[in-house]
């Protein structure tokens, strides 16, 4: 099965405006799963396009299995119904003047594959998806979460190795969507397929990906498993945007600062971290809201806040505190006791601290500023 | 933010690098990619087809004709101001040019303030009071812009009629009445008749504006204590100006461009308009002249549509899409209700149920008005031993009539499919090459045509066609060249047809196909055209119709050989056959309105989505 790799791609639509996707390289593991994770306008789906070859690189080079497919500098290109590669679209792009059948058999019938090899191949990819019975029909007789399941079926029947799928959840309802994530991921089982899945939602990255790709403006911030994206994030823009309400920075750079940070900064020093000149990431869940006493280590950073919200999200509760002029998130996964309005104590164990330096980069844990960093 | 110097540093130095225009790898995709080569073919096919003819009458207006060039003892083809003076300033040039500008001017002029104040008050009838048979109207009252222009004219004649020319005298006439040559030809049966036909324009345009119209705007200024007279005067009327300005400007260039009304009407008494006056100067073979008479024409022509699409582009702003607001309001017309109904039958009756009729009657009638058995015969439609000198028999067992039929057929039908191909071709290439310049030129260039009223393009097309260039032999007296005039007519609405359903269908279900393992002409085939064949056969059918019943641009490129019906009945109405010659224009006038009809149920669209072809 194959290996995918991208080097030096480069995507720019117009000679003046800057381009869409910068300087990638992406190295995507045999059978691997791999989210490529952003906000919109970030080029994800440019580079998804430019893997399928329906966009065209304007430097570097995309090889699969070491073959070149694209290549800017050797003047290479393999045309998109060369690659054998599968598909899905947002809008899953099922043809409307072919019934369900037809759409499936396509690609079958391009390979001049027998009628009777095609009606037995997309009866099981149907059968499987829970299709069958709608053979017959129009895809405008069917409803979104079909719509999906056909695209995914014709998609399936000819048996590619890679896979490439663009927000393919993104327009289905709540309930939809996570029956489709546990099809697809036994899909991604069953066929062994090596799967880029372009999505904009962390919790789809999270809960589908081996590995991560967090992208912004046209580069690629983090390559890593979905463990390290969300509890290793490589710079703030990970920390900030995987994860639900969002981290708490503060910031530790201006010298004036506010309370907070002094006291964060004062802190820092007693544990040994005190190089750090950027600021400290903290995730809501990380914060203990009126811990028991006793429970919380001696080198925990602890202090006082004002609770000024109280959000109930079903099983947790996301509280709004005040700490020193600053504000705070906490979620909490028990009915808080504690009023709007009071006052209460709170606690963040050492270990959650996220520590960035100036830059933004993360600084490891142990504080250690890299030479490069201070020469800045 | 997370090295946010670093990200624009490469910024700039990405700005910095140039990216190579040609390159071996962007050449490859080129290749694999079909649309960029079809563009630059199809970009060459128009020019030729659009471009060079009109350049070519353009350079005519300054080149000396060789039916001149003894006259002025100049060589045929050298550069001369001849011709402008000619047209401009010579002892003739009243009446080449300023006469029919003149007549042109106030005919049009007339036809649109008639047609303003009558479907200005029918488009409010139908679409914003309770008037009895309110959608009923709503279709009957735009038949008259289905049919061919010139039916009504046809219909004029035949009432009016009177011993200023032979033939077969009018209704009036053999009722006893002598009516009067100002109401029989010239000024006042054109712009009425010409205001008939355009009335439509305004009801369809105007009443579109009216029904989209948010009806909180007006409730708002209702709340804030406005009367209904102010909210009229002071909230409608400005925003529905630009809309009625619009199908008025639009009114003023269909005029322009109108032949058969005027000739019809204006023929027999001498009243020249532009397009007549070009065509004459044609079939004088006074190319010089007609050259720079077809330039004033274009020139008019173009100035009253850009104005139009500025009028439009006005309107646009003013459209408030999907609120909620926008609903079907009627006002409440009280006692009022039957006279208002009553005027919008008189409006039907006149404009619809009065020409056809009386054209009927004249086909079914030895001497018009003259209600007794005996006199009525269908020796028009299939008799044989007419007292006539020539066509002594009745159309229908005429093979003239029926050469002028199957020529329609197959010229329009062909120029209809070409249109429409070609539409969705250009629209194909227009959304989806990756040579923007050439989607562009495409774009610009199918529209020009409508730019050109029918009659100076037919001019254009004579000027470069009637001689060989090159391997092209000469055109005139063959089909070829009326296919191609009527081709190139078609295409600004054919283009647009093709490059809207090519917007809609996006590039998904193609991508699909492609990443499926399709090649470009497997696309094509499969994909592409099975999905607009709706559009693809709307673009061919409704190029058909309005070919089918056109005359303006035929009229110069027909020959006996090559009639086709709308030139057969002309030239039955210049033999002085009207029997025959309504005959024929009740059948066009069936087969445009049934048509129409079709197209609409078919397509579901309307009528003033078409309205600019």
């Amino acid at each position: 099965m194959p290996r995918i790799t991208l080097r030096g791609i480069e995507k720019r639509y117009g000679r003046s405006v800057a381009a869409s996707v910068r300087n990638l390289d992406l190295d995507i593991g045999d059978g691997e799963f791999l989210c490529v994770l952003g906000p919109s306008g970030c080029g994800k789906t440019t580079t998804l396009r430019m893997i399928a070859g329906l966009e065209h690189p304007t430097a570097g080079e995309i090889q699969v299995d070491g073959k070149i497919f694209d290549s800017v500098a050797k003047g290479v290109y393999m045309p998109p119904e060369k690659r054998g590669m599968g598909f899905v679209f947002q809008s899953y792009a099922l043809w409307p003047h072919l019934t369900v059948q037809d759409n499936v058999e396509f690609g079958l019938a391009l390979r001049n594959v027998d009628r009777k090899t095609r009606r037995a191949a997309s009866d099981a990819v149907m059968e499987k998806l829970g299709i069958a019975k709608y053979r017959d029909r129009y895809p405008s007789d069917l409803s979104g979460g079909q719509q999906q399941r056909v695209a995914l079926a014709r998609m399936l029947v000819v048996q590619p190795s890679v896979i490439l799928m663009d927000e393919p959840l993104s327009n289905l309802d709540a309930k939809l969507r996570l029956e489709m994530r546990a099809e697809l991921k036994r899909i991604h089982l069953e066929s062994k397929a090596t799967v880029i899945f372009v999505t904009h939602d962390q919790w789809e990255a999270m809960t589908l990906a081996s590995m991560i790709a967090v992208m912004n403006e046209g580069t690629l911030q983090q390559l890593d498993t979905p463990d390290n994206i969300y509890n290793r994030p490589r710079n703030r823009f990970v920390a900030g945007f995987v994860g639900s309400p969002p981290m708490n920075f503060v910031e530790l750079t201006s010298d004036e600062g506010t309370a907070l940070s002094a006291s964060l900064r004062q802190y820092l020093d007693s544990v040994g971290l005190g190089a750090c000149r950027g600021s400290v990431g903290i995730r809501p869940e990380s914060i203990s809201v009126a811990p028991i006493a006793g429970a919380v280590p001696a080198t925990a950073y602890a202090g006082q806040a004002i609770v000024t919200g109280i959000m109930p999200t079903g099983g947790n509760w996301i509280i709004e505190l005040i700490v020193a002029d600053e504000k705070l998130f906490a979620t909490v996964n028990a009915p808080p006791r504690i009023q709007m309005g009071e006052e209460t104590s709170f606690a963040v164990d050492r270990a959650d601290l996220h520590l960035f330096d100036g830059n933004g980069d993360r600084l490891p844990d142990d504080g250690a500023v890299s030479p490069q960093d201070e020469q800045k | 933010m997370h090295s946010a110097t670093h990200d624009k540093e490469s910024a700039q130095q990405g700005r910095r690098k140039r990216v190579p225009i040609f390159s071996k790898y962007r050449l490859k995709v080129a290749l694999r990619e079909p649309t960029a080569a079809i563009g630059i073919l199809a970009a060459i096919l128009f020019s030729y087809l659009i471009v060079a003819p009109i350049v070519s009458l353009l350079g005519d207006a300054f080149r000396v004709q060789f039916a001149d060039s003894m006259r002025i003892g100049q060589a045929a083809g050298s550069l001369t101001s001849y011709n402008f003076a000619r047209v401009f300033k010579s002892i003739v040039a009243p009446d080449i040019l300023w006469y029919p500008l003149i007549h042109t001017l106030s005919v049009a002029l007339g036809a649109m303030a008639i047609a303003l104040v009558a479907g200005g008050l029918m488009a409010w009838l139908i679409s914003r009071t309770d008037i009895l048979g309110r959608k009923w109207f709503a279709t009957a009252l735009i038949v008259p812009y289905m049919l061919p222009s010139w039916t009504i004219a046809l219909a004029w004649s035949s009432i009016f009629l009177n011993r200023t020319v032979g033939g077969q005298p009018g209704l009036l006439e053999s009722l006893g009445f002598e009516p009067p040559d100002w109401l029989a030809y010239g000024q006042f049966p054109i712009t009425i008749v010409l205001a008939l036909h355009y009335t439509p324009f305004v009801i369809l345009l105007f009443g579109n504006a009216l029904r989209s119209f948010d009806a909180q705007l007006e409730d708002s200024a209702r709340m804030l204590g406005a009367r209904p007279a102010t909210v009229a005067r002071r909230i409608i009327i400005p925003l529905m100006r630009p809309s009625l300005l619009s199908a008025v400007t639009l009114i003023f260039a269909k005029c322009l461009g109108d032949f058969g009304v005027a000739y019809i009407l204006g023929a027999p008494v001498k009243y020249d308009v532009l397009a007549t006056s070009l065509f004459r100067g044609v079939t004088a073979r006074q190319g010089g002249e007609a050259a720079v008479l077809a330039g004033v024409i274009i020139l008019i022509g173009t100035i009253s549509v850009l104005i139009d699409a500025r009028l439009v582009r006005e309107a646009r702003r003013f459209i408030t899409i999907g609120s909620k607001g926008s609903m079907n309001r009627t006002q409440r017309l009280g006692s009022w209700r039957l006279p208002m109904t009553a005027l919008a039958a008189a409006m039907f009756t006149v404009s619809v149920a009065i020409p056809l009729l009386v054209l009927f009657l004249s086909t079914v009638m030895r001497t018009p008005g003259q209600f007794t058995l005996e006199n009525f015969t269908l020796a028009y439609w299939i008799g044989h031993d007419l007292p006539t000198t020539a066509l002594r028999t009745g159309i229908l067992v005429t093979p003239d009539f029926w050469q002028a039929a199957w020529n329609s057929l197959w010229i329009v039908g062909i120029a209809a499919v070409c249109a429409g191909v070609l539409g969705v071709l250009v629209g194909y290439v227009v959304v989806r090459t990756p040579l923007k310049s050439i989607g562009a030129y495409l774009r610009y260039i199918t529209f020009l045509p409508y730019l050109v009223p029918g009659i100076a393009f037919a001019a254009a097309c004579l000027s470069i066609f009637a001689v060989p260039h090159g391997p092209i032999p000469a055109l005139y007296g063959t089909a070829a060249i009326l296919i191609l005039a009527l081709m190139a007519d078609q295409m600004p609405f054919a283009s647009r047809a093709g490059i809207s359903a090519m917007m809609q269908l996006g590039k998904d279900p193609e991508e699909a196909a492609q990443v499926a393992g399709a090649g470009w002409w497997k696309r094509l085939v499969k994909v592409v055209i099975p999905i607009q064949k709706g559009p693809l056969a709307a673009g061919i059918l409704l190029p058909f119709i309005s070919g089918l019943k056109g005359l303006s641009l035929v009229i110069m490129l027909a020959t006996p050989g090559t009639d086709l019906l709308t030139t057969y009945a002309i030239r039955l109405v210049d033999f002085g056959y009207s029997q025959a010659a309504n005959a024929v224009v009740l059948m066009l006038s069936a087969i445009a309105f049934f048509g129409t009809l079709f197209l609409q149920k078919a397509t579901k669209t309307s009528l003033a989505s078409g309205l600019g072809g």
